[in-house]
């Protein structure tokens, strides 16, 4: 493996099936290594967004909780629908956060796959990762502000 | 797999006349069996399933059978978990120990003559205090840890770049939890 950048139109990208030999088959790697650049930025500003959602959906959930623990002797007719409501919210906030969870773990991966993009040191490929990575981070830099 | 890893390193051995200068990019495809005459390929550029002669980051670090590959999984997936759970205990331990908050009122001249004070708020760390210099060794820790997960994912083996990606989505889920949690309940600016 050559260890500086070289101009190629034969890579292989990742997987055994991702195999370049025309100007045509690189353009269109380039195009969808670009694209998941672009993913990459776009999943910070998912994850933010589902974090909102999930902290405007259930406003309730923390002075819920905290009604809950001081109030110790309220009427039993009140009790139950007072747990039941917030289990749900639990619930509700377990799935928030699991989809969380799977935002990181597409993150991380998409990342990676970036690395080892770069890694094979094709200056084509380079240079769709970080025009990606700008094109991505330009278009949602200011919809990260409005979430 | 491992037989044409030890036949490229014999023909490196025996063809000295043949300079040892790799073909670009061409090369990089992971050729099966007898083909890989000429080639010499150290490393895997592709994903593959494999748990025989896959070396982990150290050259001791030999991994051969299925048990081994298990092992590694395993520990694969606590570093990843641990690397997440390093990042959010660096932030809230930053959280907790920002000391010196400095107020500065300065007067300002206001609508109708009036004079307002306006008070800027500064926070920071001490630079020879006990948690800035905790803040630094964690960070080296972080970044070394990052690494190595880098390293292992660059092996290509595709048991140990789900172990990464599990482990760091079980950390994510297991530690940032914890965190969510705490935001909602102390912090009421977000």
């Amino acid at each position: 493996m050559e260890m500086h950048f070289i101009f190629s139109d034969k890579v292989v990208l990742l997987f055994d099936f991702w195999s370049v030999h025309s100007p045509a088959g690189m353009a269109l790697s380039v195009l969808v290594v670009l694209l998941l650049a672009v993913l990459y930025e776009s999943l910070k500003f998912g994850k933010a967004k589902l974090l909102h959602q999930a902290l405007v959906s259930m406003p309730t959930f923390t002075s819920q909780q905290l009604i809950e623990e001081t109030d110790q002797d309220s009427s039993s007719s009140e009790s139950l629908p007072v747990s039941s409501t917030r289990t749900r919210t639990r619930l509700r906030w377990f799935s928030y956060h699991f989809g969380q969870s799977l935002i990181h773990v597409a993150q991380v991966v998409i990342g990676y796959f970036m690395m080892l993009a770069v890694m094979s040191y094709n200056t084509w490929i380079f240079l769709g990762v970080v025009l990606g990575s700008a094109v991505g981070y330009y278009l949602a830099y200011p919809l990260l502000s409005l979430v | 797999m491992d037989h044409s890893h030890h036949m490229g390193m014999n023909h490196m051995d025996h063809n000295s006349t043949m300079a040892p200068h790799h073909h670009p990019t061409t090369s990089a495809s992971h050729s099966h069996g007898g083909g890989a005459g000429h080639m010499m390929m150290m490393m895997h550029m592709t994903f593959y399933f494999g748990f025989k002669n896959v070396e982990l980051l150290f050259s001791g670090l030999v991994i051969n059978t299925a048990g081994e590959m298990a092992g590694a999984f395993v520990g694969v997936f606590l570093l990843a978990m641990f690397y997440e759970g390093l990042k959010i205990a660096r932030e809230s331990l930053l959280r907790k120990s920002q000391v010196s908050i400095r107020y500065n009122s300065m007067p300002v001249p206001g609508p109708n003559g009036t004079i307002l004070m306006e008070t800027h708020k500064t926070v920071g760390q001490q630079m020879l205090s006990f948690p800035h210099l905790l803040q630094t060794v964690l960070h080296i820790i972080q970044v070394v840890i990052s690494y190595f997960l880098m390293l292992i994912f660059m092996t290509y083996n595709g048991y140990l770049c789900i172990a990464v990606a599990a482990g760091a989505g079980m950390g994510y889920f297991l530690f940032s939890w914890k965190k969510a949690v705490v935001v909602d309940i102390t912090e009421h600016c977000h």
